[in-house]
């Protein structure tokens, strides 16, 4: 089994994204309208020594890997975490069209989706998909565009796992991760902001070798039920079966830097997904993980 | 109850029914036995994903199913005839909003359900939130001094297309626009922190995308007490990236601006009790939260289906945090906006 980067470049600051203050998440969102802005950011983790990405399927995912992909000499050595799907694009799809008009249009409908819709047509309907099938096109829609990077975790993004994890849909869980480990050569990845729960539930399942990227800092934001749950599954979990990936590290800055890397530090964590639009807080975050 | 679980039944497998299932699926004391739903392509993903057994509507659900609650999930122009059946069955209900669409109806329901000491709720989820019930809790202590303005505001980019005018969306009779589906939101957030108003006035209805339903609507709110408050609502706004509430508190003594995610506040004096100083003072979601056992889409949703449940187990209180009646108070002011909009817009021609 491959092993996980200790530390992997997040992308949550190039596009609004802030839990705790949506004035910061706008002027970021303003800041990184241009690409040569994230671009800049990029080339400062690349010069502090980051060698993973971290980057969601969201619109402006296929142009910035293009730029990747435009450039092998200085980017060829990278690895690649993406994260699928962008949940905001299906939340509104959904809104407006109903569950199975969205999974309509997406899988059968041309040109909504690039690729897709031209790879299902021939008289197939949705009636007649299994379950599996139709998941492990969804996913292949949404990772087109990460194509010729070199992929080492599949992530599944956390409102989908959640969602799934709620439903209790075992076989889901084990298809995904069979289809991420022989399609991409990659290792299946699961975000949640329920730890403890998922972990429990994937050793029920007899499901392993999964990365878990969670929430995890000290005053417990975005970490169901609670820390202490947390602390408890990570003192007992093998780092083979499930090697954990802790995000959120700073509790969207309720947490000072130093603070949260002492805490994250004191914990069995493989690998810190982290987000900074500066060369200096890259480098300090750099310095802190242990 | 069968083993001590609480029975419950899922009606309408669209977004919020597979989201609800998901967050009450989780909880130790309930197991979701039956989902109706009428799509034949949902009932298949289901059957092979969930152990629930699934029906094609709620009254065969009702019939071939032991419940002790349902959780009901569909457009709101059929909510009346589903809760009266489950009433019937003496299940207790947690609705999504707006609930229904006559106040003649929510007042009915509302009287039968608390009749029959059945725990009600609507998924008015604001008033779970960990911000906006601080609100609540500073303004019931006063630290605004007397409230005489405030604005309840909510955005989102749900409708930025044209609209082909289908579906049960697409009109006020089924529930749809921005009214029904998004302001209910802010106007119950309204009722909660300052109670309905006594009147409403200079409301207006704007179409931006939506054929037949409105995309924006605006109006003022007048208490005899003095207050005024406004509401305005747009779903076709492309620069909010996710839905969001903005409120505004103005009070003799100082001001609050909150949403979803924090609060700034503004005293004229130092409040020593809850650590606030005199100027701006602010508080994140994180100095507020409270975890919640699982998370799927806001500690608020899971908050206020646990809410739910716990009420149910409660031999004594059984009234919820947001109950028949209070949906029913943020009907009867939709209607208001629609009577006082229509008026206007008669006006105008």
């Amino acid at each position: 089994m491959s092993t996980i980067d200790q530390i992997v470049f997040g992308d949550n600051q190039f596009f609004g994204i802030n839990h705790m203050s949506q004035d910061k998440a706008q002027q970021l969102a303003e800041r990184f309208h241009d690409l040569d802005a994230i671009f800049s950011v990029y080339d400062a983790a690349i010069d502090a020594g980051l060698r993973a990405v971290m980057l969601n399927s969201n619109s402006r995912a296929a142009e910035i890997c293009d730029r990747f992909r435009s450039n092998p000499s200085r980017y060829a050595g990278l690895s690649w975490y993406p994260s699928i799907p962008y949940p905001h694009k299906y939340a509104n799809w959904v809104a407006e069209k109903g569950i199975v008009g969205t999974l309509n249009d997406v899988l059968f409908q041309k040109g909504r989706l690039s690729g897709i819709g031209k790879l299902a047509q021939g008289g197939l309907a949705l009636m007649s998909m299994d379950i599996v099938r139709m998941m492990k096109m969804l996913v292949d829609a949404e990772m087109q565009m990460f194509d010729g990077l070199n992929i080492k975790v599949v992530f599944l993004q956390n409102i989908v796992t959640d969602l799934l994890l709620g439903l209790d849909t075992a076989d889901i869980f084990r298809e995904y991760c069979e289809h991420v480990r022989r399609k991409y050569g990659a290792m299946p990845g699961l975000i949640t902001q329920n730890m403890p729960y998922l972990r429990n539930k994937l050793m029920e399942w007899g499901i392993s070798g999964v990365v878990i990227c969670s929430s995890i800092n000290k005053i417990g934001y975005l970490m169901s039920p609670g820390v202490e749950a947390y602390k408890q599954a990570l003192a007992e979990n093998d780092p083979e079966a499930f090697p954990m990936m802790a995000m959120s590290t700073l509790a969207s800055g309720a947490v000072p830097p130093k603070e949260a890397y002492d805490f994250v530090n004191s914990l069995n964590i493989q690998s810190v997904v982290f987000g900074a639009s500066s060369r200096p807080h890259i480098e300090e975050t750099i310095r802190l993980i242990k | 109850m069968s083993g001590g679980k609480i029975r419950v039944g899922i009606v309408g497998a669209g977004r919020m029914g597979i989201t609800h299932y998901a967050i009450i699926n989780s909880h130790p004391d309930v197991e979701v036995t039956a989902v109706a739903e009428p799509s034949s392509v949902m009932r298949l993903f289901l059957d092979k994903s969930v152990k629930a057994a699934t029906y094609k509507d709620a009254e065969t659900m009702f019939d071939k199913q032991a419940l002790d609650a349902i959780l009901l999930c569909t457009p709101p122009a059929l909510n009346h005839g589903i809760l009266t059946a489950a009433h019937r069955k003496g299940l207790h209900a947690f609705v999504e909003k707006p609930f229904l669409l006559s106040v003649r109806e929510g007042e009915e329901l509302a009287a039968l359900f608390d009749g029959s000491r059945l725990v009600n709720q609507v998924g008015y989820v604001n008033r779970f939130n960990d911000v906006f019930v601080a609100v609540k809790r500073y303004l019931q202590a006063g630290l605004l001094g007397e409230i005489l303005r405030f604005r309840s505001e909510m955005y989102s980019s749900t409708v930025v297309r044209e609209e082909a005018g289908e579906g049960w969306r697409s009109s006020h009779a089924n529930g749809g626009g921005a009214t029904y589906e998004m302001a209910s939101h802010a106007i119950d957030l309204i009722n909660f922190l300052f109670g309905p108003p006594d009147k409403v006035a200079g409301s207006r209805l704007t179409h931006v995308f939506s054929k037949n339903v409105e995309d924006v609507v605006s109006s003022t709110f007048a208490y005899k007490s003095g207050c005024t408050g406004a509401l305005y609502v747009n779903w076709s706004d492309a620069s909010f990236r996710k839905p969001t509430n903005k409120l505004e508190v103005f009070g003799r003594r100082g001001k609050i601006l909150a949403d979803q995610h924090g609060l700034k506040l503004f005293l004229d004096h130092d409040d020593p009790e809850r650590g606030f100083k005199r100027g701006w003072n602010t508080l994140y979601i994180t100095d507020v939260f409270n975890s919640v056992p699982f998370y799927v889409r806001g500690v608020e949703f899971t908050a206020q289906l646990y809410h739910f449940i716990e009420k149910i187990k409660a031999a004594e209180d059984r009234r919820t945090m947001c109950s028949f009646a209070d949906a029913t108070a943020t009907l009867a002011v939709i209607d208001e906006i629609f009577r006082d909009a229509a008026v206007i817009e008669k006006e105008m021609v």
